[in-house]
This record gives C-alpha cells, sequence and structure tokens, in this order.
C-alpha cells in the first residue's frame, strides 16, 4: 500500500469517527415542560445543570431544597434531579446527608403521585462520586425514568448498572455534550 | 525484496507516525491529578521555591537566576500565583509576609490583610437563625469585599527588601506573561471551577474568563485573562498606585457598589501596609518565628508548646495516644483563638501569654490520657503576658528565608469580577465575627482575624532551617504544627512531613482524619470515646503547605509542595 493511501485512510477513518453522530438510548421524547430542577446531594452541579436547561430551551423552576409540596404549586410536568453530594452543600444547606436522602425520597414520591416524568442528570464526573455521592446517587436513580451521564462520573459504571435494563441512560464525554440528549427528552 | 522490505519499512515508519502523533496528542493534556504524588519536591543548592502550582515555582527560580534575591523571588511568584491559581489569591485580597534576609537581625512580617471599609459597621449584616448573613452576603457580592492589600504589600516588600537589581517590571513580568498565555486548567482546578460555577453566574463578569462555551472549563484547557494582564502592566509602570487611585481604583469601587458593596476611592487611597513584629517561640531547641495576630502564627506556636510539654514525639507515630493528644491540644488552642485572637490595632491580644511555655504547660496539664474533652473554655493567657488561600516559600543559599501567605478568601472570593481588570474582589469580610461584642466584630479600618500563618524556624544553631505556611482556613494552624512535628520529632524529610496523613479537631465537634491513619489508631479513638470522621487519603481541605528546609551538613535547599492540591517545588 502506498503511504499516501495509507495516510489518507487513517484520515478519512478518523474523520468518521469524529463524525459519527452519536446514538442515543432515549428514542424517543418522554418528559413534557415546563420542569422542576433540583439537587439530590446539595451539590453545586445544579447550576451548571441551569446552563444545560437553558440551552435545552426547557422552562424550568429551580429550588435546591425543594420539599415534596412545593412540585404540585410549581406546576411542572418533569422533575429534573441533578445527581451528586457535596459535603459542603450540605452544610450550607444545614442538612445532614440522612435527611437529604429523606427530603429526595418523598420529593420522587411526590413526583410519581403526580404523574412527573423524573431525569437524572450527573454532570460532575469523577469528582462527584465516592461514598456520599453514591447514597444519593443510588436512591435517586431507580426512580429515573431517564439518566444523563458525563462519562467521567461512569468510569466504574456504577450508574450504568443502576439503570440496568429498565431505565434508558446516554454518556456524554463534555458537560457541553449533555444539552443535546436533554434536549431530545422534552417533547 | 529490497523494494518488500523498503515499503515494510514505510508502513512502519507510517504507524509510527501516526502512534507517535496519538501519543503527542494524549500527552497534551495535563494529567496533574490532586493525587499525583510524583515530582512534588524539589532540590537545590542556589536556591528553592515551593508553590501552589509549578509555574509559579518556577517563575520565583527564574527571578533568583537573574540575580534576585529570595525577596524579588517572593514577589515575583506571589504575582504568578494571582495569575495562575486565581481562585485562592490575587489582587482583590492580601495576606502576610514573614521576611529574614541573612543579615538581619530580627525577622519582619509584612501585614498587607485586608480592612474593613470606613462605611462598615459590627451590624451591617443580616443574619439568619444560624447567624450566618442573609443571602450569604459576607461571603458573596460587593458587601463581602474589604480594601484590598495584596499589591501594596507585595511592592512594599520588593522595594524594602529586595535586592534592588532587579527592577518592578522584571519581577511582575511572569504574572503578565502566563495571563496572555493561558492558565492550564488541571483536575483541581477543573473541580474548583464547577464548584463555583454558580458564584460566577451570579456575578457574570467572571463568565467571560473562566467559562468556555457558558460552562466551566474542561482539564486540558487554557484560561487566558488578558484584563488581568493589562492590569499588572499597569501595576508595572505606576506601581500600586495604578490599583489604589486612577481609573481602576474607580472600576473597582463602580463594580463593588454596583453589586451592593461600601468601598470608596477614599479606602483604596487610605489602604497601609503595616510592619509587625513577629512572635517567636521554640520547639524543642528549635525557634519559631512567626506572623502575630491578626495572623494565627501564634497559635501555632501555642499548639507546638502544648505538644512539646505532653511529650508527643515520645508518642508513637500516628497512634491513637498520639493523635488523641493533638486533637485535646487542638481544642484548648482554638478555644482560646475564639476568646481573643483579634486585630491588635484595635483590641488587646494577649498574644506573649498565648505562645508562653508556661502557659502552654497548664493548658498541657488540663489532658488526660483516657478522656475526652467536650467542649473546653478558654484559658487565662493574660497571667502569662510579659509585654479558600495559597502559600508558598523561598530561601536561597544565603539563608534569605521568605514566607508568604496570601488570600482571597473563599474560592473565588465575592465571585466580583471587576469589569475590564481582571481582578476578582475578596470575600475577606467574612473572616470576621458577624455580630457585634466580640474581639473579632467588624470596626471600620480594622482587619479581620485569620489562621494565615506563614512561619520561619531556625535550627538549635539559630541557623535557617525552613519556611514552610498553608491555606486552609482553621486547620493550617494544626496542619502546620503537624509537618513541623513530622520533621523535628519524628525527622522525616519535608516532602515525607508533608504528604503524611493529617488530622483536625477544632474546639467542639468530630476529629477528622485523612484516610492513611490506621485502624488500630482509628479504634484506639474511638475506644477513648472521640467521634472520628475519616476523610478521603489525601485530602485538599487539610491543606497545602508549601514549605523549603536548609540541610547545611548537605549545603542543599529541599522544597516540598502538597499533593493535596497542584502544588510543586521548583530548585536550581
Amino acid at each position: 500500500m502506498k503511504i499516501r493511501t495509507l495516510i489518507a485512510t487513517a484520515a478519512l477513518l478518523a474523520l468518521a469517527g469524529a463524525a459519527e453522530a452519536q446514538t442515543w438510548a432515549l428514542k424517543a421524547p418522554i418528559a413534557a415542560k415546563p420542569a422542576f430542577l433540583t439537587t439530590v446531594g446539595q451539590s453545586a452541579d445544579i447550576e451548571m445543570v441551569k446552563v444545560l436547561m437553558g440551552r435545552s430551551a426547557v422552562p424550568f423552576t429551580a429550588n435546591a431544597q425543594a420539599k415534596a409540596g412545593d412540585l404540585a404549586a410549581s406546576g411542572a410536568k418533569t422533575l429534573v434531579v441533578v445527581l451528586g453530594g457535596s459535603t459542603k452543600g450540605l452544610g450550607a444547606a444545614g442538612i445532614s446527608a440522612d435527611a437529604e436522602i429523606e427530603r429526595a425520597r418523598a420529593l420522587l414520591a411526590e413526583a410519581k403521585k403526580l404523574g412527573m416524568t423524573v431525569i437524572g442528570v450527573h454532570v460532575g464526573g469523577e469528582a462527584r462520586r465516592g461514598q456520599l455521592s453514591d447514597r444519593f446517587i443510588q436512591a435517586a436513580v431507580p426512580a429515573c425514568q431517564y439518566v444523563v451521564v458525563v462519562a467521567d462520573g461512569d468510569k466504574d459504571g456504577f450508574i450504568t448498572k443502576l439503570c440496568g435494563a429498565a431505565i434508558p441512560m446516554d454518556k456524554v464525554e463534555r458537560i457541553s455534550g449533555a444539552v443535546e440528549p436533554l434536549q431530545k427528552a422534552f417533547k | 525484496m529490497a523494494r518488500r522490505s523498503t515499503s515494510r519499512q514505510r508502513t512502519s515508519t507510517v504507524l509510527a507516525a501516526i502512534a507517535a502523533l496519538l501519543f503527542t496528542l494524549q500527552a497534551q493534556v495535563p494529567a496533574q491529578a490532586p493525587l499525583n504524588l510524583y515530582g512534588r519536591g524539589a532540590t537545590g543548592a542556589n536556591g528553592v521555591v515551593a508553590a501552589a502550582k509549578p509555574e509559579a515555582s518556577r517563575a520565583g527560580i527564574d527571578i533568583l537566576r537573574m540575580g534576585g534575591n529570595a525577596v524579588d523571588a517572593a514577589v515575583a511568584t506571589g504575582f504568578a500565583l494571582g495569575v495562575l491559581e486565581p481562585n485562592a489569591s490575587g489582587i482583590g485580597g492580601g495576606g502576610f509576609m514573614v521576611i529574614k534576609l541573612a543579615g538581619m537581625k530580627e525577622a519582619v512580617v509584612i501585614d498587607f490583610r485586608p480592612t474593613a471599609p470606613a462605611a462598615a459597621t459590627a451590624d451591617m449584616y443580616t443574619l439568619d437563625e444560624r447567624g450566618r448573613a442573609v443571602g450569604n452576603a459576607s461571603v458573596e457580592g460587593g458587601l463581602a469585599s474589604a480594601v484590598p492589600g495584596e499589591v501594596k504589600g507585595l511592592l512594599y516588600a520588593l522595594d524594602q527588601y529586595g535586592s534592588k537589581k532587579l527592577s518592578r517590571a522584571q519581577v511582575i513580568q511572569p504574572a503578565i506573561d502566563w495571563a496572555e498565555r493561558g492558565v492550564p486548567v488541571t483536575v483541581n482546578l477543573a473541580q474548583i471551577i464547577k464548584d463555583n460555577f454558580g458564584k460566577l453566574t451570579r456575578f457574570e463578569n467572571g463568565l467571560a474568563i473562566y467559562a468556555k462555551d457558558g460552562f466551566p472549563p474542561e482539564v486540558g484547557d487554557t484560561i487566558v485573562n488578558k484584563d488581568l494582564a493589562n492590569t499588572l502592566r499597569a501595576i508595572q509602570a505606576r506601581g500600586a498606585d495604578a490599583i489604589y487611585a486612577g481609573d481602576i481604583a474607580g472600576r473597582i469601587v463602580a463594580e463593588n457598589r454596583k453589586r451592593g458593596g461600601i468601598l470608596t476611592l477614599d479606602d483604596l487611597a487610605g489602604y497601609q501596609v503595616k510592619v509587625r513584629k513577629p512572635v517567636t517561640g521554640s520547639y524543642r531547641g528549635y525557634t519559631l518565628v512567626t506572623a502575630p495576630p491578626p495572623s494565627g502564627g501564634t497559635h501555632v506556636l501555642q499548639l507546638l508548646n502544648i505538644l512539646e510539654h505532653a511529650g508527643v514525639a515520645a508518642l508513637g507515630d500516628r497512634s491513637a495516644a498520639a493523635a488523641h493528644l493533638w486533637a485535646e491540644a487542638c481544642k484548648l488552642v482554638f478555644a482560646d483563638r475564639t476568646a481573643y485572637s483579634a486585630d491588635p490595632d484595635f483590641v488587646h491580644v494577649p498574644y506573649t501569654g498565648l505562645a508562653s511555655k508556661d502557659y502552654a504547660k497548664t493548658l498541657a496539664a488540663l489532658i488526660k490520657p483516657d478522656a475526652v474533652m467536650k467542649s473546653p473554655a478558654a484559658g487565662d493567657p493574660s497571667r502569662y503576658e510579659s509585654g479558600s488561600t495559597t502559600h508558598f516559600s523561598v530561601m536561597d543559599k544565603d539563608g534569605n528565608m521568605v514566607a508568604v501567605t496570601k488570600t482571597i478568601n473563599m474560592f473565588f472570593a465575592s465571585g466580583v469580577v471587576v469589569p475590564g481588570t481582571g481582578i476578582i474582589m475578596g470575600d475577606d469580610m467574612d473572616d470576621f465575627e458577624l455580630k457585634p461584642g466580640s474581639a473579632n466584630s467588624i470596626q471600620p479600618g480594622k482587619r479581620m482575624l485569620s489562621s494565615m500563618s506563614p512561619t520561619l524556624v531556625l535550627d538549635p544553631q539559630g541557623r535557617p532551617f525552613m519556611a514552610l505556611g498553608s491555606p486552609g482556613a482553621t486547620r493550617i494552624i494544626p496542619t502546620l504544627a503537624q509537618v513541623i512535628s513530622n520533621v523535628i520529632d519524628r525527622g522525616m524529610p519535608i516532602q515525607a512531613a508533608i504528604s503524611a496523613p493529617r488530622l483536625y479537631q477544632g474546639r467542639t465537634g468530630s476529629l477528622s482524619m485523612e484516610g492513611r491513619y490506621s485502624i488500630n489508631a482509628y479504634n484506639g479513638l474511638v475506644a477513648l470515646g472521640h467521634t472520628v470522621t475519616v476523610a478521603p487519603d489525601y485530602d485538599a481541605t487539610f491543606g497545602g503547605v508549601h514549605a523549603v528546609l536548609f540541610d547545611h551538613a548537605a549545603k542543599t535547599l529541599h522544597g516540598g509542595a502538597d499533593p493535596r492540591r497542584d502544588g510543586q517545588a521548583a530548585g536550581f
């Protein structure tokens, strides 16, 4: 094979790889607008998800410490939960990890009662994993109908395993990559 | 045959080229994870700089190579850190510098801590039921900022103690170069920006610098700050006046007031560097020279004095008994710190008593080897009275020593970035006691209490031995004492002393320790009645110590830097 042919083939393969459209696990929109945004774990990652929601053109209300009773009043059709814990965030909110899990469980139960779609978003990467974060992820993911994860946060397949076959999960490489799957999730 | 061989060689060459390209692309991504334990330390026969960023350490070393002294190098490192570690320190903040040049009989402390604005009052914040400022106003926004001292402090040091061989412009140039070239985003910095993205978003000016396409930058990106480069150029040209008067001062005041602050042009013009006498003491024959109140050095001395009386050196390294002693001593020190420490220009601080061996003996007697104190009250040092930060250390072969700790307080401080200047305004006001009636309550022109404790250590022969310090809020005090103890009591090399696991105990609350403590120590502490919280193996909240140690026998300087953050020393 001539060198030029080899280089051209390598370049084409590289371009094809880069240009290949990501195939999404979620095949059709599942969520209605508007959305209600909260955290499960009080991490600052909610701030990045606010930007993602804005870019996805999904109208939303955000309350990091929302209680179950806040959902009905909001009129939201979809609950978006930002997954991952922060000791600093819990401290600032004046809430223990146990109390945060209780708040999340009550919120998720209320969302189910109201017929809301629940979407989990994990954008904190590897740093938003570990003993504390995993408790929150474990508590919330089974209640989700769809999960979007920045890949670094699932290197060990923990979230993939929690989602199993029942919950579609999409991974993106960078935080900004989460705009597209979120857009596609909303009708 | 020859033809086939040539073809194979070409194919191999092409494949090798592709592999090399892929390797190069990979290598361009900085993989400086906080847990990278390699390459943190450095040695040198002529000089060593240990700072929180390798590029800042190298900036200091370059100045030494150019013929500058340790102060010139420290000032260059300080300005460079303001660019390279923008979350931790910069023009909008301040700090403390301890200088002992070879010819000086006594060290000097330059206090360039920010001061409360003239319009500040003890009740300026509305407090919630937990005693915190409503709306986080002491931490975020204009009201969180005091009058910054960094530029006046660094330039005062340069003018008074620099070699005079290098110009102000030369010393500031490395900082400008990095602001224009772009700061590498490490794992550590990427996470800090993510954690503070909300603050940067709320005061939107910072997003233009610290966000990429509207999101936090990722590892491998660079942060270019042309505005800050221009501000530094103005300082090159006009000195401190570039910040404390004129156009930039006007912009600082305008943005501060737009965000609810109370700074005035008079506040900026009136800022004064304070030159203080250091607090000195000893630990097992070594002399410690450290920054007095409102800095925290007095309490580093106090802690070591208690441990000396209680005989910590004889207890096993990282044993339950040693950890118990550290924890109990910390409780006593923090009880006193809360009661007594404040700006000595406004409040009488009995720091000679706090640092006295006799007073420490009475405190050591309160510690029981088999019982845990619940909530110790402050002692009475007056009877013994006779008379989110970065740290970097510089020492050279002549025995010149400089230790500098400086801060804008929380990571990314108030979140307010002054448009067109690249300056992040500090949130040091949060270091005051937010309610009236305390020694550390707010008063106009007062400096808030700090735990920053840049410290110099002289060996038993009185020779320069070690320069060190750390960020980490109140954890600074026990962190520095532990590193000093590791070197003096355990004989550890400086890098090992810095990397060794740490513990922290406040006046009350649980004993927090890094995960590398043994299960035996953990069980022993629990059996004694301690509530123990186990942190990750290397936890950035335990500080970021950067130190230089002089091995006189080998005529070599050893720099140590903290793997918990992005620290890396450099030497030549």
